[in-house]
Order: C-alpha cells, then structure tokens, then sequence
C-alpha cells in the first residue's frame, strides 16, 4: 500500500516537474542554435527544416512567424552594448555598420511582440528610409520624445525590445557564430 | 528475533549496526526513489515539449483558414497596434497568404517579378515550419513558378514530361499533406504601400486538378 501511494506521489510530482520545467524553458526562450553578437540575438534554425523542438513549441505556443532561411534573418536586442536591459525612460542610438544584406529592417515591439502606439505612426525604419550624412553610418533614435533625424519612438511607460531584420542576407546562412563588429551599437543616452 | 540473539554479545554496537543498515537502506530505497521521479519528470517534459505544436489550440494553417481557404491567395492585415496578426510582424512588409491542401491536389503558385522591390517566399507545413525558402533572385526569366506537390504527385507529374525540355518550374515536395506558402513583399518606403498590395495580389496560387490520381 505503501509503495502504491509513493507511486502515486512519485508520478504526480514528476509530472508536475516535467511541465514546470518545460514551461520555464519555454518562458526563457528559445534554447538552441542561438547565435549572439553584442546586444543582438538571433537564431537563423528557427527557419528551416531543421528547427529544434524547444523553438518549434515557443513558436506554437506565440503563434510568431519566423523569417525562413532564404528569406533573410532576424536578430532581437533586448539590452543595449555595456549588456544594461533596454529602459524605456532612456534614450537609445543605434549606430554603427549594418550588416550585408539587400535589405534591413529596425522596429520597435513589447517584450510579447506587439506594435507601440504612437503619435507619429512609426513603427520601423527600412534601410531605404534612412536619413543618412553624407560619409557617416546611418543613426536611429529611439526615444519617447521627438528627435530630428530617424526617429523610431517608444513609450516612456511600455519595456521594449528592438528587432533588426536583414532581408536576402549571406549571414542568414552562414551565422553559426558572428563578429559583433558587424553589427550595429545599440548606445544608452539620456534619461529621465 | 534469532538474529539479536546471533549478534547481541554487545548491544550497543548491534544497535548501531542496525542504525547504519537501516540507514543505507533509506538512502537506497529514497535513490531509488528520486531517480523514479527524475525519470518520470524528463519523460514528461520531453514529451511535452514534442507534444506542444501537434496539440497547439490553434496552428497557423486553422488560424489562417479564418482568413481565406485553399488555392486562393489573401493578403494577411496590416500590422498596426492591436491588429496584428502575428507578433513580432515586421510593419514594413506586404503579407500575402495562400494554403494548400494536397489531398485536393497540387498548388501552383506563380507570379510575375516587376521591379527591383524585394520579395520573399517561404513553404511552411501546417504547423509553420519552414521546408523551402526563398527570395524574387530564385525567379526565372522574371517568372516565379513554383508547384507542391506530395512525393506520389511528383511522381505522376514526371510521369508525363516531355524528356528534351526540363521543367520550368520549381517543385517541391510537401512533408505534410497541408501547409501553407507565404509571399512577403516590402514595402520600403509606407507611400509604396498600395502598389505593393496590388503586386501580391497580381500573383495566383491555384490547385491543379490532379489528372492521375
């Protein structure tokens, strides 16, 4: 009688540490494959046939619908370059090279992945949008107040993260492991 | 009890003989125990995470069933605060849908590349994984003809080509008999927008009627 309980016990706890474990490893993110490179993580698997199953249950779960691997590549910054999480209270610049691609996109959403209302109705910038100087790398603000130049606003009040695609990209092949010189600084500014 | 008679010629140290054995056996048996419990709960999670996209509510092909029907090409909602379709949508691009359904015979999809815009496609089964991606590079003679077709299909299509010419489009063979192909289109700057809907609508998603079954 004795063992049958601590069976019953034993299924039961297990059962219910299986599920916690698959739920906080699903809560985390995605797993495997991920590749980092300063502030920026992306997992180019995600993509193709062989996605691990960790990724493939995150997916089913957010309903989010990945760039396929010949498409391009998305990349995800939730910190800025010194590692700092993003504030929503503090201004960020986003400068530096961007990677090759034919291509690039840079937009703002909640950790969950929804749009920021804004008065502007901005969302992103493409890479033909960009106001460029002459000789020197584009620059994207993100702030909650407006800015001259690109100007990608947020909320002072929502948490953020920034997502950079790059469309028909070599790096969406080749992005084992990558140089995070190739990618742009996400630089903290002003707070308030 | 014979035993303590056996072994009683001290009995304090039988006592604690006693206190070490049934010790160990607690320790062996809980051992025992806990791997049960770890074996239980690996096979649970493992389980679990293998089972979560089949017993997702709703998977991407009966969320988009909503929205249009097989062999027919939609274009999925703007991405805009509270509208999106799906999150992390990227706002800046043009999304046309279209589903197959095998079993109702293979999916043609073909459009015609004007202009130097990027465009993206991707084969995804039910569940949304990707089996083939691509961009407009992949068109031929400014043609993007692509057919889905199950192995069998394949096989009754080669069936009938003509040997001198190669094929001129495309085919893949579908891992599942349902799934769906989405066109990406950008629209680089938001005034292109409306030209850029009209060209993923401009192209054509069709079901052949399968003449060998």
């Amino acid at each position: 009688m004795a063992i049958l309980i601590k069976s019953c016990f034993v299924v039961v706890l297990g059962t219910l540490l299986g599920l916690a474990l698959t739920f906080i490893s699903l809560e985390r993110g995605f797993g495997f494959g991920a590749v980092r490179a300063g502030p920026w993580t992306g997992w180019p698997k995600t993509g193709s046939a062989d996605i691990d199953p960790y990724a493939r249950a995150l997916l089913s779960r957010t309903g989010a619908i990945p760039l396929g691997t010949g498409e391009g590549i998305s990349f995800l910054a939730r910190a800025d370059s010194d590692g700092a999480p993003l504030n929503p209270r503090c201004e960020y610049v986003i400068k530096g090279p961007m990677p090759p691609a034919r291509f690039w996109t840079l937009s703002v959403f909640t950790p969950n992945g929804a749009l920021i209302e804004n008065a502007a109705k901005r969302y992103g910038f493409t890479s033909a949008e960009i106001l460029r100087a002459s000789d020197a790398p584009a620059e994207i603000i993100l702030a909650s107040t407006a800015h001259p130049g690109n100007w990608l606003p947020t909320s002072p009040t929502s948490p953020y993260v920034v997502v950079l695609r790059l469309y028909d990209s070599v790096l969406s092949a080749t992005a084992a492991s990558l140089d995070s010189s190739v990618m742009p600084k996400l630089v903290k500014g002003f707070c308030r | 009890m014979t035993s303590v008679k056996m072994t009683s010629a001290n009995p304090a140290s039988f006592r604690l003989n006693l206190f070490k054995i049934s010790w160990l056996d607690w320790l062996l048996a809980s051992l025992l125990w806990l791997l049960a419990l770890l074996f239980v709960a690996g096979l649970v999670h493992i389980v679990s995470v293998f089972a979560l996209p089949e017993l997702a509510q709703k998977d991407a092909y009966s969320r988009l069933s909503a929205l249009t029907q097989p062999g027919q090409l939609s274009l999925l909602p703007a991405a805009l605060p509270g509208q999106e379709y799906a999150p992390f949508e990227d706002p800046a691009l043009v999304q046309g849908v279209c589903l197959y359904d095998l079993d109702r015979g293979p999916l043609e999809l073909s459009a015609d590349i004007i202009g130097d815009g990027l465009l993206t496609f991707s084969f995804r089964t039910r569940t949304g994984r990707v089996f083939y991606s691509m961009t407009d590079k992949a068109a031929s003679h400014g043609k993007i003809d692509v057919l889905i077709l199950t192995p069998k299909q394949l096989e009754a299509v080669e069936a009938d080509d003509d040997e001198e010419e190669l094929p001129q489009e495309l085919r893949l063979t579908a891992p599942e008999k349902k799934g769906f192909v989405l066109i990406n289109a950008l629209a680089a700057f938001p005034s292109e927008r409306a030209n850029i809907e009209a060209l993923v609508k401009s192209m054509n998603c069709e079901i052949l009627s399968e003449t060998n079954k």
